[in-house]
């Protein structure tokens, strides 16, 4: 504000020297720049990505809709030549366009921007990105059964990554870019924040990281609120009365978890058999892959399920509002799970977040309606287990358990339902892991010759810490008060050459036995410990930290002492650098002093 | 392999967020035209098919209209008046599986606006279908008392004429007779309009209000030959005989071929003529029409005996026992007609026409109904026996 003043009364500026009206500007700017530090930098940025992204998304969606409309009509119905004829000829359309112009934008996108983020220092080409959406929008608009979420993740990712490498910004934040993409254009196409922060950090990012967290909350909440600006704040679905009055009612969301876990396992390991061997075939048969996928899924919805047509959010729908006997439910679960599998295999680029909650609703409904059929005492409606179903197929096949259960949470805005989905969710998760090892999305990228890291690996990895390496507290402390002397004589009966000095009022140091030997031939044995120790105190660990923290220090200190948390000053245990190495060279057995 | 990006711009942040700023705002300018384009496309489209759904709908074609306003909903996902067309075609298409889409549908225009009329109104009717009288008279006061587009007098009186309806066939006339009076109380200056709310009183059994509604149409409308029959059988329902004389006498002057009213009449006649309990009458008149009622009601017990087969002079049977009995009393009374005369008997008229009416009253509960005379005789009965409680 005094600069601002300060121009007003300035002398006209004279020749060759810069004019205080200039300056001022500039002075901004300097001001801003101390401002803008790089992690400040990287958080508007989140903030612009998100904005892109949902842009982009929007556009998509625009395009999906359009090219629904202008091939397939408004509404799809039986026995019209179109159903069969739209999706097959688009189907050889796609391909062209992937095996000649957009060679990289095969499959759901999930796993190139995994890749992006820890093989390719967070770079997907902007082409990509403009190839998803083009390929996507027209083999989802043209009724292949696949979902525009996985895209519009990928678009997102790489509107991020483009941005980032134009603006040039470290290796290290660029890495980070995708998933903060990835995020944005995940919570625009499903309208779901929550969820897809959650689905970023379980899938994309496979491991917790509080350093991204903040960013991609921003990146996806914006890309929200820029969706919701231009398409509006109505939910996916209609949400019917969803309630749980008894406990025993579990029973019953319990079986679903397990059908929905074998469902899960069936279509998982389709896709996991017929990719490979589809993408061994000759090159050539790839021109017509996508045209054949087009051409069973139409044929699918002309003989009477066009449901299973693109995304197919309608039909969960009304699913969700009962119109669907169970056996129509069970058939559209079956019927889904088949034409999925085939788009998906067949390289045609689409998502699988809408198919498979597709099958999760129909499936769910299934169970819930057979289930009510045998006891009609369940009090459940057909919706709750439509909801709840969607939760179980995401749980195991995807296996983001978490994403599974915010996912119903979010769309259906009632919480009431959260034991059931859990419940549910668990019972499919541990069916599809006791029966399928690798998750789907792992299986595909090791499918493509990657080995990326995941989550779910990182949980069942056992995490070693200081205390799996911890000895024993020695028998002989020093303090830092003793006389040389009197330690001379302590440390000449006991074992060991190094030994733990206890520092006033707190800390830790060591002393070798050579060194207190030496000090005491050179006549300081009436020198205090505290008077010839360097002043600086040893590093400490503590016992649940993990052990990789102890690697910093056992190099430069023979021993580092293992304190309490609750009180600094009480020993717990020290580790040494063979105790690590020891540990880290994979033998189980404790370690011993 | 990744497409050339001109690297333009300057490695410093505020400039940066400037840029981005400026890229954002144009960007967002332009999906905003694209989107616009984009909606005024769909509006035509939904708008065409929406068109569609309502001349299927108008037509009961309800299967099509569903469709047509599904297809309208693709269009315009987010259009309240689509979403409540859909909503009307679930509920009417006599599909009980699609009433929960419709409610679902419904409940969430609601929520967005529950002051709106029209959609409380389509909730109340889906409550009605599902024969909840407490949603459907929740859903109903709130589009009676909420927001009409247009003509809001009528549409609230529809509305509660609508609900009055639900509640009399679902056996609450309570509840329907204190709406009744609410709506008497609103109703225009029309005859339709009290005609129609004269036929809900009388089918709420409130002949009273009934007769007053019919009133009000013949004030509005002397010649309403509807209103003159309406208002003749509702004075006869009330007990009002006299009046329903007068009204069902114009009703028959009006239309001879009406039978119904005639029969009414003629009843209605007969009771005034033999109502021994009827003012301004002497008592030499009185007396003479309890005789005479003594000894039809004489007459109607040993036919209803003879009907049954009930020997009245044997009485054992236990089936036999109440004819028996009222033969006893009405034996047992006749020597008492002598007395009428006697300033002394005061109480006599009425012990006589009690007998009388238990006569009555237990032969048409036995025989069935009666005719003539005998009808005279019960409906007075019934009427003393309303004035008594």
């Amino acid at each position: 504000m005094s600069d601002l003043a300060s121009t007003d009364n300035s002398p006209a500026p004279s020749p060759g020297r810069p004019s205080a009206r200039l300056q001022v500007p500039s002075r901004l700017f300097s001001t801003l720049e101390g401002v803008f530090n790089e992690e400040v930098f990287f958080l508007i940025l989140s903030v612009f990505i998100g904005i892109f992204s949902g842009l982009a998304v929007v556009c998509f969606r625009l395009a999906i809709d359009w090219m629904h409309l202008a091939l397939l009509g408004p509404l799809p119905q039986t026995h019209s030549w179109r159903l069969f004829a739209v999706p097959s000829l688009l189907g050889l359309v796609v391909a062209a366009l992937v095996l000649h112009v957009f060679p990289s934008i095969r499959g759901s996108g999930v796993n190139q921007t995994k890749a992006a983020l820890y093989i390719f220092n967070g770079s997907i080409p902007f082409r990509t990105a403009v190839g998803k959406f083009i390929c996507a929008a027209l083999a989802i608009g043209s009724g292949q059964s696949l979902g525009p979420e996985d895209p519009s993740l990928q678009i997102g990712a790489g509107i991020a990554s483009a941005l980032g490498r134009q603006l040039q910004i470290s290796r290290e934040k660029l890495r980070l870019m995708a998933p903060v993409g990835a995020a944005a254009g995940l919570a625009a196409a499903f309208n779901a924040p929550i969820s897809a922060v959650l689905f970023v950090i379980e899938e994309v990012i496979g491991r917790w990281s509080a350093g991204i967290l903040g960013s991609v909350v921003l990146s996806a909440v914006s890309s929200v609120v820029i969706v919701r600006w231009f398409l509006g704040c109505e939910p996916l679905f209609r949400i019917p009365l969803t309630t749980f009055k008894r406990p025993t009612e579990l029973i019953a969301y319990a079986v679903l978890g397990i059908v929905g876990g074998l469902a899960s396992v069936g279509f998982a390991k389709s896709i996991g058999y017929l990719r490979p061997r589809l993408k061994a075939l000759p090159r050539w048969t790839q021109y017509f892959q996508p045209a054949l996928a087009g051409l069973l899924v139409g044929l699918i919805a002309f003989l009477g399920a066009p449901q299973i047509m693109g995304a197919g959010y309608d039909s969960m729908d009304q699913a969700m509002h009962g119109q669907y006997a169970w056996k129509v439910l069970a058939v559209l679960a079956v019927l889904k799970i088949v034409a999925t599998t085939f788009s998906f295999v067949s390289g045609t680029p689409g998502g699988m977040f809408a198919p498979t909650l597709f099958v999760g609703a129909m499936l769910g409904g299934a169970v819930g309606d057979l289930e009510r059929l045998f006891f009609p005492q369940l009090t459940a409606s057909t919706g709750t287990y439509v909801l709840v179903g969607m939760g179980v197929l995401f749980a195991g096949f995807l296996r983001v358990p978490m994403t599974s259960v915010f996912m119903v949470l979010e769309v259906s805005g009632n919480y009431e339902i959260v034991v059931p989905v859990i419940v549910a969710n668990t019972f499919s998760y541990l069916v599809s892991r006791s029966l399928q090892s690798v998750p789907i999305f792992d299986m595909l990228t090791r499918q493509d010759g990657l080995i990326l890291p995941s989550l779910e690996e990182d949980r069942e990895e056992a995490i070693l810490r200081v205390e799996d390496a911890m000895l024993p507290v020695p028998t002989t402390i020093l303090s830092a008060e003793d006389y040389v002397d009197a330690s001379a004589r302590r440390v000449q009966n006991s074992a060991g050459s190094i030994f733990l000095v206890r520092l006033h009022p707190s800390g830790w140091n060591i002393i070798t036995r050579g060194q207190i030997q030496r000090l005491f031939q050179e006549g300081k044995g009436e020198h205090t410990l505290a008077s010839v120790l360097p002043a600086q105190s040893l590093p400490s660990l503590y016992p649940d930290l993990p052990l990789d923290s102890a690697l910093r220090y056992v190099n430069d200190y023979s021993l580092v002492p293992v304190v309490n948390r609750a009180n600094s000053r009480q020993l717990e245990g020290i580790v040494s650098r063979d105790s690590v190495f020891q540990k880290y060279g994979g033998k189980r057995t404790p370690a011993t002093s | 392999m990744s497409w050339p990006f001109p690297k333009l711009v300057p490695r410093s942040a505020p400039v940066i967020v400037l840029i981005l700023t400026l890229a954002a705002g144009v960007a967002f300018a332009a999906v905003s035209h694209l989107v616009a384009r984009y909606n005024a496309n769909q509006q035509t489209r939904g708008g065409k098919l929406y068109a569609q759904g309502l001349a299927d709908a108008g037509a009961a074609r309800y299967d099509d209209a569903i469709a047509a306003f599904r297809a309208a909903l693709t269009c315009e996902p987010t259009n309240s008046q689509y979403q409540l067309s859909l909503a009307r075609a679930l509920r009417d298409s006599n599909d009980p599986r699609r009433l929960d889409e419709a409610e679902s549908y419904l409940t969430a225009l609601w929520q967005r606006a529950p002051q709106d009329a029209a959609v409380n109104l389509a909730l109340a009717r889906v409550a009605a279908r599902r024969g909840s009288i407490e949603d459907a008279t929740r859903y109903y006061h709130n589009a009676m008392y909420g927001v009409w587009n247009s003509d809001p007098d009528a549409n609230r009186s529809k509305a509660r004429i609508e609900l009055i309806q639900f509640l009399l066939s679902n056996n609450a006339p309570g509840k329907a007779e204190s709406e009744l009076m609410a709506l008497a109380t609103a109703l225009p200056p029309e005859p339709i309009a009290h005609l129609q709310a004269a036929r809900l009183f009388a089918e709420a059994q409130d002949f009273t209000g009934a007769l007053i509604q019919y009133q009000e149409v013949l004030r509005l409308d002397q010649v309403n030959s509807s209103a003159l029959t309406g208002a003749g059988q509702a004075a006869y329902r009330s007990g009002n005989y006299a009046t329903a004389q007068r009204y069902l006498q114009a009703a028959v002057n009006a239309n001879p071929q009406d039978a119904s009213s005639r029969q009414l009449l003629a009843t209605a006649d007969l009771i005034l003529r033999t109502n021994p309990f009827r003012s301004h009458i002497s008592d030499a008149e009185r007396n003479r029409r309890i005789a005479a009622a003594f000894v039809q009601a004489g007459h109607r017990l040993t036919e209803c005996a003879q009907q049954t087969g009930v020997d009245l002079k044997a009485a054992t049977t236990p089936a036999a026992f109440p004819l028996s009995s009222l033969q006893s009393r009405w034996t047992a009374a006749k020597p008492n007609l002598a007395y009428l005369r006697s300033p002394a008997e005061t109480n006599l008229p009425d012990t006589i026409m009690d007998v009388v009416f238990q006569i009555e009253q237990q032969t048409a509960a036995i025989c069935g109904r009666p005719q003539g005379l005998d009808l005279a005789l019960l409906l007075i009965s019934q009427k003393r026996e309303a004035a008594s409680q």
